[in-house]
């Protein structure tokens, strides 16, 4: 099974890393990177400086794999840019009105500025998977 | 990627397997073994990636086991933003291990590293003097104070509700307790001198996402009337159990509001803001608010007519829950075994846990454990041994010393806000001989 993060989005995150740097300049933050499922760690002992620089590691990503069909990349690359689609995953099977609702939510409320035709892909998307009638996986 | 749950052989694969390989030796003593994995696999089935339309049947939430940095291995809501849920087995003592704390951000460019060297405690906005205290200031200018609560997600339990809704589809286990020590947020106000006509003090962490400025996709901020006696029982942490915050639990510094829900306890805490005009940022004015009705009800009805009436969440109200046993094991009848959980509330101290094995026409006390003040988690226990083989249906409910009792009804608002029903808990006697 092959991870699909896209490079565009990539080299967003990257982006928006150096912008949050910028803004707060004690911070190194929003790093992430892939990781394996199953692959439990027991609590490190890192070899650590004593200076007053306080960090952990990358947090790991665990993409899950998304319904496919029409919009499946659509939805990655769009929802990925500001969360994990495992908030898709995670919900329970929704109405299609609420879906509409939550990709407009993540325009209106949010700022998503996902173009009209890319929204209402990822919502007929999300309406074809993600629903009580239509939820598989 | 290996879903766990593919790992686990079926009986079909195991003799597969064995067709492939060519033998028919060890036939016999494989499908004995292949019986007896078929029966467990019963138990052992694939993780469910989601529950519903009907209410989450398990304690906790269906994700799969993570490792994050600082932390033991906890359920999986979402990787980024980060959202960790703990696992049940952690609640039967009073305070939760830093290392299994539930975890809950709101967006996604959270700190890997901070260098206290910069780091600073700022106070500004409507103040006389604005501030900046660092790590050694705050724990060496301030009379430091100690003060053991529990910590409970607003939507803790969401998917209970019927119908669903959307959000984190959090089990039970959004909560934790712990002994958070540092400094009172009052004295760091009175230093810095809150003037006159001020009316809220708004916090900011060190998380920010990749919205645009000036929405809540952007920033994550929480206020609290000055007014609100809450502001008294506040407190500046810097250790929790007697340690470090772990990062994803706010290190070097987090806010702790004794009663209220965890929205309003703001981790890595950077702003301290004083403010003349009511907050109505995202995080106050749209998010986290609920019905201004008792218990914060009403149904899907009324939400979609408009006519809720709305204010932001505040205090935890009274909840208890019943840990061990868990029910993956069977009880021979007439074994005593302790019944053991925990209990909170935002409004008052727990003073009374009861157990019923009658659906909830008469109530036993349990027994209470160590009392470490109003806000902190208290255990409870209580000996009980089945006296017929079968299901059985415990039933459990916690009173505050308000008064204030849990109640056996549902509770539904839009956010997925307060619930708080009495808890059951389901296992199976078996005959002892």
């Amino acid at each position: 099974m092959t991870r699909t993060v896209p490079a565009t989005l990539l080299a967003l995150s990257l982006a928006l890393l150096v912008a949050s740097g910028a803004r707060h300049a004690q911070l190194h933050s929003g790093n992430y990177q892939p990781a394996e499922l199953g692959n439990l760690q027991q609590i490190t002992q890192p070899e650590f400086s004593a200076d007053s620089t306080y960090g952990v590691p990358a947090y790991p990503l665990y993409p899950p794999e998304l319904a496919p069909g029409e919009g499946k990349q659509e939805t990655e690359a769009y929802c990925a840019l500001c969360h994990s689609t495992r908030y898709i995953t995670m919900q329970p099977p929704l109405p299609a009105a609420t879906w509409e609702t939550e990709v407009n939510k993540m325009n209106k409320t949010f700022g998503a500025n996902i173009p009209e035709a890319v929204s209402q892909k990822i919502a007929r998307y999300l309406q074809a998977h993600y629903t009580p009638e239509t939820r598989k996986q | 990627m290996i879903l766990p749950g593919e790992r686990i052989f079926s009986r079909r694969k195991v003799l597969k397997l064995l067709g492939a390989a060519g033998g028919g030796v060890a036939l016999s003593s494989l499908t004995l073994q292949a019986s007896a994995a078929e029966q467990e696999s019963s138990a052992l089935k694939t993780i469910e990636s989601f529950t519903g339309p009907a209410d989450n049947s398990h304690w906790n939430s269906v994700g799969p086991y993570i490792s994050e940095p600082q932390k033991a291995p906890l359920i999986l809501l979402t990787d980024r933003p980060i959202q960790l849920e703990t696992p049940r087995h952690y609640f039967t003592s009073a305070f939760t291990p830093n290392e299994a704390f539930y975890v809950r951000w709101h967006l996604e460019n959270i700190p890997n590293a901070i260098d206290l060297k910069n780091w600073k405690l700022l106070v500004e906005g409507n103040v006389t003097k604005p501030a900046a205290f660092s790590l050694p200031e705050l724990m060496q200018k301030f009379e430091e104070v100690s003060v053991a609560a529990a910590n409970q997600c607003s939507g803790n339990s969401r998917s209970r509700l019927q119908p669903r809704v959307p959000g984190g589809q959090w089990g039970n286990g959004a909560m934790g307790n712990a002994l958070w020590t540092g400094v009172r947020l009052r004295q760091i106000l009175d230093v810095a001198g809150v003037k006159p006509g001020s009316t809220q003090v708004q916090f900011q962490g060190l998380e920010t996402g990749g919205g645009p400025k000036g929405l809540g996709s952007h920033e994550f901020l929480k206020s609290l009337d000055l007014t609100n006696p809450v502001i008294d029982d506040c407190v500046v942490a810097y250790l929790m159990n007697g340690e470090p915050l772990p990062l994803l639990n706010g290190f070097p510094v987090r806010l702790v509001v004794p009663g209220y829900f965890a929205t309003y306890w703001m981790k890595c805490l950077t702003w301290i803001r004083v403010v003349d005009k009511p907050d109505e940022n995202f995080w106050m004015k749209t998010g986290y608010r609920i019905p201004d009705t008792p218990r914060g009800n009403t149904t899907p009805e009324e939400v979609k007519a408009g006519t809720v009436k709305t204010v932001p969440i505040g205090r935890m109200p009274v909840r208890s829950f019943a840990i061990t046993p868990d029910g993956s094991a069977k009880i021979p009848v007439g074994m005593r075994v302790t019944l053991r959980g925990i209990a909170f509330s935002g409004y008052a101290r727990v003073v009374k846990v009861e157990v019923s094995e009658d659906g909830g026409k008469s109530w036993l006390a349990a027994k209470l454990g160590d009392d470490y003040g109003p806000y902190s988690f208290r255990t409870w226990e209580m000996p009980w041994s089945a006296k017929t083989a079968g299901k059985h249906t415990l039933m459990v409910r916690a009173t505050d010393e308000k008064g204030n009792a849990q109640p056996d009804e549902p509770v539904w608002n839009a956010g997925g806000y307060l619930w708080n029903r009495i808890e059951r808990l389901e296992f199976v006697a078996g005959n002892a001989a």
